[in-house]
């Protein structure tokens, strides 16, 4: 009895809960259900359940909507950008961690006062340095760029946790005559996998989603990323609302795949940088 | 005629020398380790930061001619400029009210999934989704939401016998800032709510016990147990909000574009217009307003930073 009082209690609160679920889940339902739903199917009754399962609308846009060549660019950027910033941010969070040098906390400010440059700081002579370099509207300048705007979030959050392994085991390895770039190879990387699993999986999504530099920095259609291609299409076609859904859904899959696999990881990366 | 080039007439024991301290530097882990990092960090974020610098007091015409004007483009900033100054009225609506509503919201989510509902873990998974999109996205969802004639707001409303409330959110300049807010607010609680929910999990349960032996209502728990334990973690998460929130530009610029008439301009949107909308090719001007807004939120983060948590250090 009491406990189903208790119970009644808490409708207001379970009732809530459910709402901000709808409110937060229902979108991506109803794009799913529009991505495959023609467009006159969409203005007859946008909330209606697909009737038929109009998959070659994914046919379509993959080649007639250029969304392959899209798909391609924001893969080859994001993976290129993830690893090198990986491997240059790994190597400098262990040399700030491990070594006492002349110039340690000098660099330290440097690198990690990345943190607080705001993108419009650099967006504008940036458009200028890749035009002098020839780097301007290809993919190898957006790479850099984004190794460059990631290295100081990543350094971050690798040298925090890089700090916090033993120094015996170091001495260990120094006594049983590991080189420099073996210690760091056999014993710092392995031990700090977890950390490093974190900023791949940080990068990866913001990378992915990144659009400012992006806009700025590619004109050609046959170089846009994911989200510039999604921007260029609507842009177009603003009453095709059909295949819009479609683009959209084509840029969501792949996180909403990777995210119910690896929820507890994506959201512990996602929130990494913000717990000190 | 050129001067002859004074490189043939370095001796030979400074090629020897510059070769040795060469190789001792290959030598050099820390060197190694730190080179490309330093390489690509100054290049690309040191250089253009400082150039964007250079380029605030200057008037960048076609075929690269940089004009030195000094402190002129500050001066038409502060004092001819409107479009200015109604960017940074939006923007600082939007990051006071914002932030404001994000932190709180965030709070009120954890504690809704703290108060022990059942499927806690599921909710939380689905209402971190939205952090992991991306703005466009996000963006173009959202003004299909607020659709006049098919979006789903309107069509609640309807339903809900409020056809009066019936409105073109984003079209009307006096709703579209908000409506702007809302979808960003709706975004980013997710964030919020995971953070707060894994400090108040860490919160030592005994201090919430003897909240409840003292009979301390749950509001009274929330303002004088909750709030201050979490000090820390909130001001942590103020700075970031507003931070993200000060440089706002993808979903203003998918949404609104800084329009109808303004009303949704913020700073950096208007930056990205002045640089490659406006056809004027003067990099100066926009950089000018760049470092403006740069040291604006510098000073805000150092100001908050210190102000919220001087109080950091609570006796239990």
């Amino acid at each position: 009895m009491t406990l189903w009082i208790a119970h009644l209690r808490r409708t207001p609160l379970l009732l809530f809960i459910v709402l901000y679920t709808i409110a937060t889940g229902g979108p991506f339902v109803w794009v799913a259900s529009m991505s495959v739903r023609t467009t006159p199917e969409i203005f007859a009754n946008p909330y209606a359940l697909p009737v038929h399962l109009h998959w070659n609308k994914f046919m379509d846009a993959w080649t007639t909507s250029n969304y392959g060549t899209y798909f391609w660019n924001s893969t080859i950027v994001v993976v290129t950008a993830v690893a090198a910033v990986t491997v240059i941010g790994a190597m400098a969070a262990h040399c700030l961690a491990r070594y006492r040098f002349r110039g340690r906390r000098t660099v330290r400010f440097l690198i990690l006062s990345g943190l607080v440059v705001p993108p419009q700081l650099l967006i504008l002579s940036l458009f200028q340095i890749l035009l002098d370099y020839r780097l301007y509207n290809s993919l190898t300048g957006l790479i850099i760029v984004y190794v460059a705007t990631q290295l100081a979030m990543t350094v971050y959050i690798l040298e925090g946790f890089f700090a916090q392994i033993p120094q015996d085991l170091f001495d260990a390895a120094r006594m049983d005559g590991y080189s420099d770039f073996e210690i760091f190879w056999r014993i710092t990387l392995p031990i700090g996998l977890a950390a490093i699993f974190t900023t791949v999986t940080l990068n990866f999504i913001i990378l992915w989603n990144e659009f400012l530099y992006a806009v700025v920095l590619l004109t050609d259609d046959t170089k846009r990323t994911l989200p510039l291609g999604i921007m260029h299409f609507m842009g177009g076609h603003q009453l095709d609302v059909g295949m819009i859904a479609t683009g959209l859904m084509i840029a969501i899959l792949p996180v909403i795949l990777l995210y119910a696999f690896f929820s507890e990881t994506m959201i512990k990366g996602m929130t990494a940088g913000a717990v000190r | 005629m050129m001067a002859p080039s004074k490189s043939t007439e370095i001796p030979a024991g400074w090629i020897r020398a510059s070769l040795a301290r060469a190789r001792q530097a290959c030598q050099n882990p820390v060197l190694v380790f730190l080179a490309p990092a330093l390489l690509i960090y100054t290049g690309f974020i040191v250089y253009p930061v400082l150039r964007t610098f250079y380029n605030s007091v200057h008037v960048l015409r076609p075929h690269n001619i940089l004009e030195f004007v000094g402190f002129r483009n500050f001066a038409e900033l502060f004092r001819k400029d409107p479009v200015f100054w109604t960017s940074v009225r939006n923007t600082a609506i939007f990051s006071v009210v914002g932030t404001i509503a994000d932190v709180a919201g965030g709070l009120l989510l954890a504690l809704c999934l703290f108060a022990k509902v059942p499927l806690a873990r599921a909710w939380r998974v689905v209402w971190f989704t939205p952090v992991l999109m991306s703005y466009v996205v996000v963006g173009i969802i959202w003004v299909w939401i607020y659709d006049y004639d098919w979006g789903v707001v309107n069509l609640v409303l309807h339903w809900l016998g409020l056809g009066a409330l019936e409105h073109s959110w984003l079209g009307d300049p006096s709703t579209a800032l908000w409506a702007v807010m809302v979808t960003h607010l709706w975004k980013w609680l997710g964030f919020n709510m995971i953070i707060c929910l894994a400090a108040l999990y860490a919160l030592p349960g005994e201090v919430l016990g003897a909240a409840e032996l003292d009979n301390c209502g749950w509001i009274a728990k929330l303002v004088y147990v909750i709030v201050p334990m979490l000090r820390p973690t909130l001001v942590n998460l103020l700075v970031l909000s507003f931070i993200g929130k000060m440089m706002i530009f993808d979903l203003v610029w998918i949404m609104t574009g800084g329009g109808p008439l303004w009303s949704t301009e913020t700073v950096s949107t208007y930056v990205y217009k002045r640089a490659f909308d406006w056809n004027t090719f003067d990099l100066g001007y926009p950089s000018a307003i760049a470092v403006v807004w740069s040291i604006i939120i510098l000073l805000f983060v150092v100001l908050m930073t210190r102000l919220l948590s001087q109080r950091e250090k609570l006796e239990f």
